[in-house]
């Protein structure tokens, strides 16, 4: 079935030779290099998808990398286009995007960087956001367990009550 | 008006923090450095309440999440029950029976209701219409009290919207009420209408966003249709029964905090055509999907991934879920439009504006501190 | 005439009418400026809110700290003058409530800062505040 969803991918296709499906009727889903992705994002964005909805990371602790997505949507054909790029885990960097859609992708940016401890290149502004005083520790990594954190941070051993949690 | 001041003299530059202790500014802090009147520069400062909501939802299953979600914005919580109940009904694949469809949409906008008569509210204590102030929070019990009836909470519904469907039905009676409370909500529209001069003076032509400042930047809902783009995601997108409803956006050109203020007002008027609209076509049957009656602990969420977006009172609201076969979900992620209002928009509109302006071009925006901090 | 100690004399003065600073968090927010408003009208006991902690008696802690936010609240503790009050509002102040497990929140308000009263609730119902400002009133009545 010929729609304008599976035809904006075959554009694609066809122009950088990336894998992509069509989720449902608005929904389109790219993967991607990490080579690729800054002529594929400067494309999109000139061909109507101004609006950059949201930046994203998810952490594959078995995999050993960070998969991010970003979150596109365009006010004149309303679709939704999700380009996603994998990045290796312990040394994660990559080029930013806010040459292509400026302040709104630096703050996005500058989340991830003080969650996730992803380095940006070309980020004017990568200072800490949300946490004071605690520099160094990406809290939303997988291997930061908040359970055990909370416990020896928080609870007292010596109170009767909250020695059962140690058990 | 700024170009008729003289400069201020030279070395009485100083720092000036908008904080959070200011009776007039929320959880927020924001840093100005100011000479003489005008303020040169802006820097907001989150993270008065960071819970880390995102991996909060990693340790809990769906069902647990439902309550966890109302806390997400303080001031609307049936609103964000539902984007979050969306995402997990389609990453699940459950069929939603047809009335529980339409009492979500009834619910959800008299949170809208609800959330923006706090905007008038606080707007006008902000601009110093006190009689305002107290109007408003009078009125915005006779909706607490349905909520109390409808769901068991004041102000939070303990995960009234939950994958599914929605928890129990409406009781004996709640039709009627709910009918007398819009004529409520009518006449208070009427009061507000009568305009304040001196709201009116404080408010026009200050903080003027264009169009193409406000893409940029990453505004959206109320604040990109003051500016003059008529965009709404309930008609680009529709999600439950959106499309059968008959209904208008409102939209203004000028951009400044008087065009956003009057656009709150329109949409109650939108809201309360809306909900008459609904509670006609009610159909009858079930509330929730026969499987998720009784509240599960395990379920099995499938591999997957989805992107789901909704209107709330403040502009676009989306959920991004991954599911890898266990029954949490492996990444939640939130996406509010306070965190792109209160930081890069903010910080824009108050370069260049006096002090005695701040606090219009402040809550005008219509901010959440809860929604940006997560 | 009664005897009365010093602390007796001065808490006494605090009978008459107690002005509040609030420190809303979020969940504050919702359930304590209803009290202002015109249906739980907080004015017709005395109780007023001023806009600095130096004209304040009585400092509500509302809804949930994080560890950012604490130490402000210290300070503005220490800017109040002596006789004052701290009132503590909602569950995530006694035992960290629905955040329990959460990195940044703080789970007990009485290592920071001395409580003389918790309301619980989530979030605690506006007669439950009138009936909690009525206690600290019958207390002061009986100090001797």
């Amino acid at each position: 079935m010929d729609t304008k969803e599976t035809g904006l991918l075959d554009e694609i296709k066809s122009k950088f030779k990336v894998d992509g499906r069509v989720q449902r009727e608005q929904r389109i889903w790219i993967s991607t290099d990490g080579s690729k992705l800054m002529e594929v994002c400067k494309w999109l964005k000139d061909g109507g998808f101004t609006h950059l909805s949201a930046i994203s990371a998810t952490d594959w602790l078995k995999d050993g990398k960070y998969e991010l997505t970003y979150h596109l949507w365009s006010y004149d054909d309303n679709i939704l286009v999700t380009v996603k790029t994998k990045i290796d885990r312990k040394n994660p960097s990559i080029d930013s995007v806010v040459p292509v859609w400026e302040e709104n992708a630096q703050i996005h940016e500058r989340e991830l960087h003080e969650l996730f401890g992803v380095k940006f290149k070309g980020n004017p502004d990568l200072s800490p956001l949300f946490l004071e005083d605690q520099e160094d520790v990406h809290p939303f990594r997988k291997d930061f367990n908040w359970r055990e954190h909370v416990r020896e941070k928080f609870y007292n051993k010596e109170n009767e009550r909250e020695a059962v949690y140690y058990d | 008006m700024i170009d008729e001041m003289e400069p201020a003299p030279k070395g009485t530059d100083y720092d000036l923090y908008f904080g959070p202790a200011h009776p007039g500014s929320g959880n927020f802090g924001v840093k100005l450095k100011v000479a003489g009147e005008i303020v040169v520069s802006a820097r907001a400062d989150p993270g008065y309440l960071h819970r880390g909501f995102e991996k909060l939802m990693e340790y809990r299953t769906p069902i647990q999440n439902a309550v966890l979600s109302d806390r997400l914005c303080v001031l609307e919580p049936l609103n964000w029950n539902l984007v979050h109940a969306e995402a997990v009904d389609e990453l699940m694949d459950i069929d939603v029976p047809e009335r529980a469809k339409y009492i979500r949409v009834i619910m959800a906008e008299l949170s809208r209701i609800q959330s923006h008569i706090i905007w008038y509210g606080v707007f006008s204590l902000g601009t110093g219409f006190d009689t305002g102030f107290k109007m408003a929070f009078g009125y915005r019990d006779y909706i607490l009290d349905l909520f109390e009836l409808i769901t068991g909470g004041r102000v939070y519904p303990a995960g009234y919207i939950c994958p599914g469907g929605v928890r129990r039905d409406f009781p004996n009676g709640a039709r009627d009420k709910i009918l007398k409370v819009l004529d409520k909500m009518g006449e208070m529209i009427k009061l507000e209408e009568l305009e304040n001069p001196a709201l009116g003076a404080r408010a026009k032509g200050v903080g003027i966003l264009k169009v193409k400042d406000a893409i940029r930047l990453g505004a959206t809902g109320p604040v990109l249709r003051g500016s003059g783009m008529k965009t709404d995601v309930r008609k680009d997108e529709p999600y439950e029964i959106y499309d059968r409803l008959d209904f208008e956006v409102p939209v203004r050109k000028e951009g400044d905090a008087y065009a956003r203020y009057w656009i709150g007002i329109e949409e109650m008027k939108q809201s309360i055509k809306i909900i008459k609209q609904a509670l006609k076509e009610l159909p009858e049957g079930e509330v929730i999907d026969p499987s998720w009656k009784k509240p599960k602990l395990s379920v099995k969420i499938p591999k997957g991934e989805v992107y789901v977006r909704n209107e709330v009172a403040r502009g676009e609201a989306a959920v991004y879920m991954v599911g890898d076969g266990g029954s949490k979900p492996y990444r939640c992620k939130i996406r509010g439009p306070d965190f792109l209002h209160m930081i890069p928009v903010l910080e824009y509109l108050l370069k260049g504006a006096q002090i005695a302006d701040v606090p219009a071009i402040y809550w005008s925006l219509n901010i959440c501190p809860a929604d940006m901090d997560r | 005439m009664v005897k009365r100690s010093k602390k007796a004399k001065t808490m006494r003065k605090l009978i008459k009418a107690i002005w509040i600073f609030s420190w809303f968090n979020s969940c504050g927010f919702c359930e304590l400026v209803p009290l202002v408003g015109s249906r739980w009208d907080m004015e017709r006991f005395g109780m007023i809110i001023v806009g600095t902690p130096r004209h304040a008696d009585v400092l509500f802690i509302a809804g949930y700290q994080t560890l950012k936010s604490i130490k402000r609240a210290k300070i503005i503790y220490e800017q109040m003058a002596e006789p004052k009050v701290v009132i503590a509002l909602g569950s995530c102040t006694m035992t960290g409530g629905m955040y329990w497990d959460s990195y940044n929140t703080i789970k007990r308000l009485e290592d920071y800062l001395p409580v003389t009263m918790y309301v619980p609730g989530c979030p605690p119902r506006p007669e439950a505040v009138f009936e909690a400002c009525e206690k600290i009133f019958g207390h002061v009545k009986e100090l001797k």
